[in-house]
C-alpha cells in the first residue's frame, strides 16, 4: 500500500494520530502533523511512497507542530519535532513542509551513519550513477531535477548514501528542493513536473519542492554503482563544459563534503578512493539547463 | 649544516598512513590524527620515499631517490623544498625527525 491510496480523510487522521509511517529508500519515517499544508505536502509529495505497518519500526519519530505561544494568533509560526526535542527554531507557518523535508534531512544526516553521506544529489542510468556534490548556489538540485525530467532515475537530491560494504549508491529519493529562479528554470524545462507553491523569505530564499517521478521511488530499494563525479557550476551565460578534473581533488571535494568522512576513520577514505579510482571527474559549467543535460546525456551514450 | 649534523626523518608508523596516488597528486589519511590531505608530487613523493624506507632518511637521501639515479648530485634548491616538505609532515604529523 502506498501513501496515495489512503483516502485524504484518512491520511489526514494518521497524520494528527498515530504518525504516518512512511519509507524513502531505507529510512522509515513517522510523521506527524496536524497543520493541513504539512498534509497537503505529504499528499502531493509522498503519494508513491510505501506506507509501513503502523505498529512497525520506524527510523525517526518526526512531527511539525504550531508552538504553543500567543504568537499562534499574531504571527503564526511552527516547529519541528524529533523524538521530543525541538532541534531548529521555529520558522513562520507557511514554511511547514518544507521544514519537514529540512528537518528529515538533518535526521538522516546526523543519524544514518550506517553509511558515508555527501551533500550533494545523485541520479542513474543503465545502473550507473552520477554523483553531484557541490554547496548551496552551485545548481546541483537544478541540475538534478533536470535530468530526473529526462530519463535519469532520481538517487537523491540533498544526500548520497554510500553503502560501506559495497561503495555503491543507496537511494534516498526524496523531493527535490528547488531554490528562487531555478524554481521557475523547472517549470519551463520541465512543464509536466509536479512543484509546490513556492514560500518566499525561507532562509533559503524562495524554496519549492519538485515531487520525486514515480519510477524512482518505485526503485527506492535498487543501488546503483558510481561511475561519474560532476561538479556543478552554474555561470549566468556560461555555455555547457565538461572538463576533467583532478580525481584526488574530487576525493577532498568529497571528503570535505561529506557528513560523516571522519566518523568512519579508514573505511571512509576506502570507500572513497575507491569511489574516485572507478569513476571519471568532472566540472559541468553550465548557462543553460538544456545544454548541461544534453552534455551529462553524452557521458552516459559514452558508457 | 653539514650532512653529518643534518636531521634524518622517518614516517610515522606506516600502517597509520593510507596514501593513494592519481596522477601525480595524493591523498594521504593519518589514522593517527585522523586527518586527510591533498599532496602534490614532490609531498607525496617524499612520503613514498619515508615509506619504503628501512630506517630514518636524510633530506640527502629522500632528494637522492627522488632525482634521476644518474645523477651525482642533487640540486640544491630540491633539497630546500625538501626540507620545506619535512617541516609540514612534521607540523601535520605524517613524519617525524628522529632523536640522534
Amino acid at each position: 500500500m502506498i501513501v496515495g491510496d489512503l483516502p485524504r480523510q484518512e491520511l489526514a487522521e494518521r497524520l494528527a494520530g498515530p504518525g504516518l509511517r512512511v519509507r524513502t529508500g531505507p529510512v522509515v519515517s513517522r510523521i506527524r502533523s496536524r497543520l493541513s499544508r504539512v498534509m497537503e505536502g505529504v499528499a502531493l509529495h509522498y503519494a508513491d511512497y510505501a506506507l509501513e505497518p503502523d505498529e512497525g519500526f520506524a527510523d525517526f519519530s518526526v512531527g511539525v507542530a504550531s508552538p504553543a505561544s500567543p504568537r499562534r494568533w499574531i504571527r503564526p509560526q511552527v516547529e519541528f519535532q524529533f523524538d521530543g526535542v525541538r532541534p531548529f527554531l521555529p520558522l513562520p507557518a507557511d514554511q511547514a513542509f518544507a521544514l519537514l523535508e529540512w528537518g528529515l534531512n538533518w535526521c538522516v544526516s546526523n543519524h544514518c551513519h550506517q553509511y558515508l553521506i555527501v551533500h550533494g544529489a545523485a541520479v542513474e542510468k543503465s545502473g550507473l550513477a552520477l554523483l553531484l556534490p557541490g554547496p548551496p548556489g552551485s545548481g546541483k538540485s537544478t541540475l538534478c531535477a533536470g535530468l530526473v525530467s529526462r530519463g535519469w532515475r532520481l538517487l537523491c537530491d540533498e544526500l548520497t548514501l554510500l553503502d560501506l560494504a559495497t561503495g555503491s549508491v543507496v537511494p534516498l529519493p526524496r523531493p527535490i528542493s528547488l531554490k528562487n529562479e531555478s524554481i521557475d528554470v523547472i517549470r519551463r524545462f520541465a512543464p509536466g513536473a509536479t512543484i509546490n507553491t513556492p514560500v518566499h523569505d525561507t532562509v533559503k530564499g524562495s524554496v519549492a519542492h519538485m515531487k520525486a517521478p514515480t519510477a524512482s521511488v518505485r526503485r527506492g530499494a535498487e543501488p546503483a554503482r558510481p561511475r561519474w563525479v560532476v561538479l556543478p557550476r552554474f555561470e549566468r551565460g556560461a555555455t555547457a563544459s565538461l572538463a576533467e578534473r583532478s580525481r584526488a581533488r574530487t576525493f577532498m571535494h568529497l571528503a570535505d563534503n561529506a557528513f560523516n568522512y571522519d566518523i568512519h576513520g579508514r573505511r571512509g577514505f576506502e570507500v572513497l578512493e575507491d569511489l574516485i579510482a572507478g569513476s571519471e571527474c568532472f566540472e559541468c559549467m553550465f548557462g543553460v539547463l538544456e545544454d548541461a543535460v544534453a552534455a551529462l546525456d553524452g557521458l552516459a551514450r559514452r558508457s | 649544516m653539514s650532512p653529518s649534523s643534518a636531521p634524518r626523518w622517518r614516517c610515522v608508523a606506516s600502517d597509520a598512513i593510507s596514501l593513494r596516488e592519481w596522477d601525480g597528486e595524493f591523498v594521504v589519511r593519518n589514522e593517527r590524527t585522523g586527518s586527510t590531505h591533498l599532496l602534490g608530487s614532490l609531498a607525496g613523493g617524499v612520503l613514498k620515499v619515508l615509506l619504503k624506507a628501512d630506517s630514518a632518511a636524510s633530506t640527502e637521501r629522500i632528494a637522492t631517490q627522488l632525482s634521476d639515479a644518474a645523477e651525482e648530485t642533487t640540486p640544491l634548491s630540491l633539497r630546500g623544498a625538501i626540507d620545506e616538505v619535512l617541516s609540514e609532515f612534521k607540523r601535520l604529523g605524517l613524519a617525524e625527525p628522529q632523536d640522534r
